[in-house]
């Protein structure tokens, strides 16, 4: 039997971000200080260091980064999926806030590196709902 | 230039089997090279007062018990016997394995030991469980794997294909680039006895035909993983005129110290800086540049790497890497020969030790079929551009 695929263990940090995606809101931890967007979520802001640290709902909209096409069958819950897609998001509120998604296998032909995509909410069952993109 | 230049050496390689089939556990896969190092340098067990190594396990998650998965100072101090009073030792948690040699470099220079032993041994992992579920549920992907394992993100390879990706895109460059690289690596560890790959040649159909690991990297793009482990013997160039072999003086060596926000999902971007920040200490140390090099061991974990290291260390201006590589220019008789030895990609997953002892033996002329012929000054470069890295150069004179 394939496994399943991993589910995110929300900690204290991450908590906010998976809640709000069960809401189908995309929110990413920003800084009070000087504005910086973390993702993932820190206990200190990455660029200046300071704690003031919140949760603001950003666009979810933003461009592929870049894309790789993973054909190895070993990875936990993939096995049966594999070559899968997976893409980088350069989310368009700060250079380099990037998220991974994953894109379905008919996609392949129009997926480039800077092509615009959205969010959308993918559930996969039993209460966890994970932030995927798709090509607008 | 840098006052140490040329008063350290190293005297002694030692390797043990490389394969994917060992018959010993990886501790004693590194005695065997540990062993091996110490007798070639002439020297007796007893008379090593120094220890330094990188323990770090293959990748995350691929297991850390010592004398299995990772072998430490501690398990080298426990099961070999050197000198009954160590003097010294150092176990490095980032950089690369020419970080320990920079270690052992420095300790000699201040006379804290006689003999250094540096060593770097890795396993080939086992095939993984499927995370921790027991019990039949999905399982759960802690700390930043949480913000990937559940979209499939699980392995280095995806990163460097990522970055690839982001390379071709950015420069218009494509796999000819890297089966120029991969070809020429081949071609090297087919004589190299040494080498995983030493009996098996490779042609571009073979390259061009292997299947994919991560589009748009395949099979040929990644190093072997095998069990095994190099090690060395450094010590003070005066001490080292005394022993069995010609000297391979350390000139210089530099470490990646560029802001790199990025370890998130690393990108293509930093690259030439972080590069930069290792090459620009290499050169200035050594008081020596790309152009005075007679060949270039560059990393190879996966093949772009070494590629963003031409780039970076300045061999080649930014961008220019694919065309750099074409043309023989890379080859054992070309005008920058690159990893004479086969590199990780086909002597086999040694972490940029193999790297480090080919240019010991170019520059002592012991590098059998492969010898430039009077190499007087060779780099070799380990890690990463856009990651890390650390880097050494060694020459024939001091």
């Amino acid at each position: 039997m394939a496994a399943k695929k991993p589910i995110p263990a929300a900690d204290d940090l991450s908590s906010p971000f998976w809640d709000a995606a069960k809401e189908h809101r995309l929110m990413v931890q920003r800084c009070g200080s000087c504005g910086y967007y973390n993702h993932p979520p820190r206990p200190y802001c990455d660029a200046c260091t300071a704690q003031d640290l919140r949760f603001e709902a950003v666009s979810g909209r933003g461009t592929v980064y870049s894309f790789t096409v993973m054909h190895q069958r070993d990875v936990a819950g993939f096995e049966e999926e594999a070559p899968f897609i997976n893409i980088v998001v350069e989310l368009a509120e700060q250079a380099r806030l990037l998220m991974v998604s994953n894109l379905p296998r008919s996609e392949s032909a129009r997926v480039k590196i800077g092509v615009a995509v959205e969010v959308y909410f993918e559930d996969r069952g039993e209460g966890v709902v994970i932030p995927q993109f798709r090509i607008t | 230039m840098w006052q140490g230049k040329g008063k350290t050496a190293i005297a002694g390689i030692g390797y043990s089997e490389i394969s994917r089939r060992p018959q010993k556990p990886l501790g004693l896969l590194a005695i065997d090279a540990c062993r091996a190092a110490i007798e070639d340098a002439g020297l007796r067990a007893d008379q090593v007062d120094g220890l330094a190594t990188y323990p770090e396990s293959p990748f995350a998650g691929a297991g850390n018990r010592d004398g299995e998965d990772v072998v430490s100072v501690n398990w080298v101090m426990n099961h070999l016997a050197l000198a009954p009073d160590l003097k010294w030792y150092a176990q490095i948690e980032t950089g690369m394995i020419a970080s320990p040699m920079i270690e052992a470099v420095n300790a000699l220079i201040a006379d804290a030991c006689e003999y250094v032993l540096v060593w770097r041994a890795l396993h080939r992992p086992r095939p993984r469980a499927a995370g921790n579920s027991a019990s039949g549920g999905a399982p759960r992907a802690a700390g930043d794997a949480q913000f990937i394992a559940p979209y499939g993100g699980s392995s280095i390879v995806q990163t460097h294909a990522l970055a690839w990706q982001r390379y071709t895109h950015r420069y218009g460059a494509t796999r000819e680039a890297l089966a120029a690289l991969a070809l020429n690596s081949r071609r090297n560890a087919n004589l190299n006895p040494r080498a995983f790959f030493y009996k098996e040649p490779m042609t571009r159909d073979d390259y061009f035909n292997s299947r994919w690991i991560a589009e748009p990297l395949c099979l040929f793009d990644c190093d072997v993983p095998v069990d095994g482990c190099v090690a060395l013997i450094l010590t003070t160039a005066e001490r080292a005129r005394d022993l069995a072999n010609p000297p391979a003086y350390i000139a210089g060596y530099g470490q990646n110290t560029a802001n790199r926000r990025t370890l998130f999902y690393y990108t293509l971007d930093d690259y030439m800086a972080c590069g930069q920040s290792l090459a620009n200490k290499l050169w200035a140390a050594a008081g020596l540049g790309p152009r005075d090099m007679d060949a270039a061991e560059l990393y190879d974990g996966f093949n772009p790497s070494t590629l963003y290291w031409l780039e970076a260390a300045g061999f080649c201006g930014e961008g220019e890497g694919a065309s750099f590589v074409q043309d023989g220019r890379i080859a054992l008789d070309g005008a920058l020969p690159v990893n004479t030895f086969g590199g990780s990609l086909s002597e086999g997953r040694m972490h940029g030790m193999g790297h480090i002892a080919e240019a010991v033996r170019q520059v002592t002329d012991r590098a059998e079929r492969r010898q430039i012929p009077g190499a007087s000054a060779v780099c070799a470069i380990d890690g990463s551009p856009m990651l890390r890295g650390s880097g050494i150069i060694v020459t024939r004179e001091p």
